[in-house]
């Protein structure tokens, strides 16, 4: 019984004193800000992206386009996205105060390049035939995109992009950084507060926990409706 | 109709077509064989220009369509083409596959498009499949609507990119039986195929292809009655 009062008191003073589940509240509402902001821009980013990507000269040698869209993939990818929230928070938006702004702009860019990738994955699975048949009625390359394409690739895209917005709520995880109070930011401070580190960061994990179930669920529901309407 | 110049073909360092240079005239049936990798679907390709050309020209209807210059999409209205995996849109019903490019060509009104479109459905008794998706037709169903949706947007010329090659044994007759249909109403076609029975029956002319040139042209009754090159002797002996 000692055992469980003991549980008992940490949980109470780690959440419930105080109000205190209000500021993992906020904090889980920063990093859905953050989150949300993110993957809006990274989408559009990796959107646009991905056509330079797919754009080819007539020759079929890779346009300029192109190969600026690789070169940008390759650099988010290749440095570590704590590094990129850095930069970007001390030498590149310098200037701006607002860090929720800063977090965002940043995850977007680094979500555009993997975004990129599903959306060009997503188009070239789409039957070169199913191009061609398009093309060979005469409609220009736009229509053909346009109509029977990109309708096509939508739901190649759709499942794996759910998954990117996932990985985006945890990489939010490091906006603790530039001094941002996400979930786990909080959590953190909590434990220095209370002299507890099992119970607020045990707490902060099973929040993001139960969110990215919960985003999951609703997920595999709507990747499986999709397969339901699968014309194909 | 088509008057093709000194065409070539490369990929990477794969020399496909080799030089072919024919005449194609109004009404003419003409049937491409010839063993696989001989360049007859490249050169198929080549006359709407789906694979550009490395050399040669194409002349349609008195315009070199392999110059820059011309607008494709607008000639490609003229030239319908059926594939061999049929390729019908698979996120549009059977109805808006055939509607679709008239529609956005402004050739005919909506409403214009769709009577078209029944009528022809109806033609191939396939009117009750109009609201239909592709993935529930059979292969030979799927064929037959995608010769409607080229046909939708009267062509003057048909090419057949071995259109009964990915069907089940049963189902080529059905598409076989369309295309010959469609050669009796006067439609000039190009055929690419394996079905020698359709060379022989329908075919005005028959066309040998192999290592990218043609190698032997001649009516069908002497193409296979009489074959001259001795590589034409070799494939006749194991296709029929």
């Amino acid at each position: 019984m000692e055992w469980i009062n003991s549980v008992w008191q940490h949980i109470d003073a780690a959440f419930i004193r105080e109000n205190r589940w209000q500021l993992y509240l906020k904090g889980l509402g920063v990093t859905m800000q953050v989150a949300v902001a993110a993957a809006v821009l990274g989408i559009v980013i990796g959107t646009i992206v991905a056509f330079m990507k797919i754009s080819v000269k007539k020759n079929g040698k890779p346009t300029i386009l192109s190969r600026i869209a690789n070169i940008y993939i390759d650099i988010i990818r290749g440095t570590p996205s704590v590094l990129q929230l850095l930069i970007m928070w001390f030498i590149v938006l310098k200037s701006c105060q607002n860090g929720v702004l800063v977090a965002s702009i940043t995850f977007g860019i680094n979500s555009g390049a993997y975004v990129a990738e599903i959306v060009r994955a997503g188009i070239l699975a789409v039957d070169k035939g199913q191009t061609e048949a398009g093309r060979s009625l005469g409609l220009t390359q736009v229509q053909t995109m346009r109509y029977i394409v990109l309708p096509q690739a939508f739901k190649n895209i759709l499942p794996p992009l759910g998954n990117e917005f996932i990985v985006l709520i945890k990489e939010t995880a490091i906006v603790g950084y530039v001094s941002l109070k996400d979930l786990t930011r909080v959590s953190h401070q909590m434990t220095s507060a209370l002299y507890d580190q099992f119970t607020p960061l045990i707490g902060a994990a099973v929040i993001y926990f139960v969110v990215i179930k919960i985003l999951t669920i609703l997920l595999a529901k709507l990747e499986r409706r999709l397969r339901k309407s699968d014309n194909r | 109709m088509i008057i093709v110049k000194d065409l070539h073909k490369k990929f990477e360092d794969n020399h496909v077509l080799r030089g072919v240079s024919y005449h194609i005239h109004p009404g003419e049936k003409i049937v491409i064989v010839g063993p696989s990798g001989s360049g007859k679907s490249t050169f198929l390709r080549c006359l709407n220009l789906l694979e550009t050309p490395t050399s040669g020209e194409v002349w349609f209807d008195g315009q070199n369509i392999t110059d820059p210059k011309t607008n494709i999409n607008e000639v490609r209205r003229h030239m319908g083409m059926v594939f061999q995996h049929f390729n019908l849109f698979n996120n549009l019903t059977i109805m808006d596959n055939i509607t679709l490019a008239p529609i956005k060509h402004k050739m005919m009104s909506e409403e214009e498009a769709k009577e078209t479109a029944l009528k022809l459905l109806q033609r191939m008794g396939l009117s009750e499949k109009a609201d239909a998706y592709p993935s529930s037709l059979s292969g030979g169903q799927k064929q037959r609507i995608a010769i409607v949706r080229s046909l939708a947007m009267s062509p003057k010329v048909m090419l057949f990119d071995e259109p009964t090659s990915a069907l089940d044994p049963e189902m080529v007759g059905e598409v076989l039986a369309v295309m010959k249909e469609l050669a009796d109403s006067g439609m000039t076609m190009v055929v690419v195929t394996h079905e020698m029975g359709f060379a022989r029956e329908v075919g005005t002319k028959v066309l040998f292809m192999d290592e990218g040139v043609i190698m032997e042209e001649n009516t069908p009754r002497e193409f296979f009655a009489n074959p001259q090159s001795p590589r034409l002797k070799e494939f006749l002996s194991k296709v029929l």
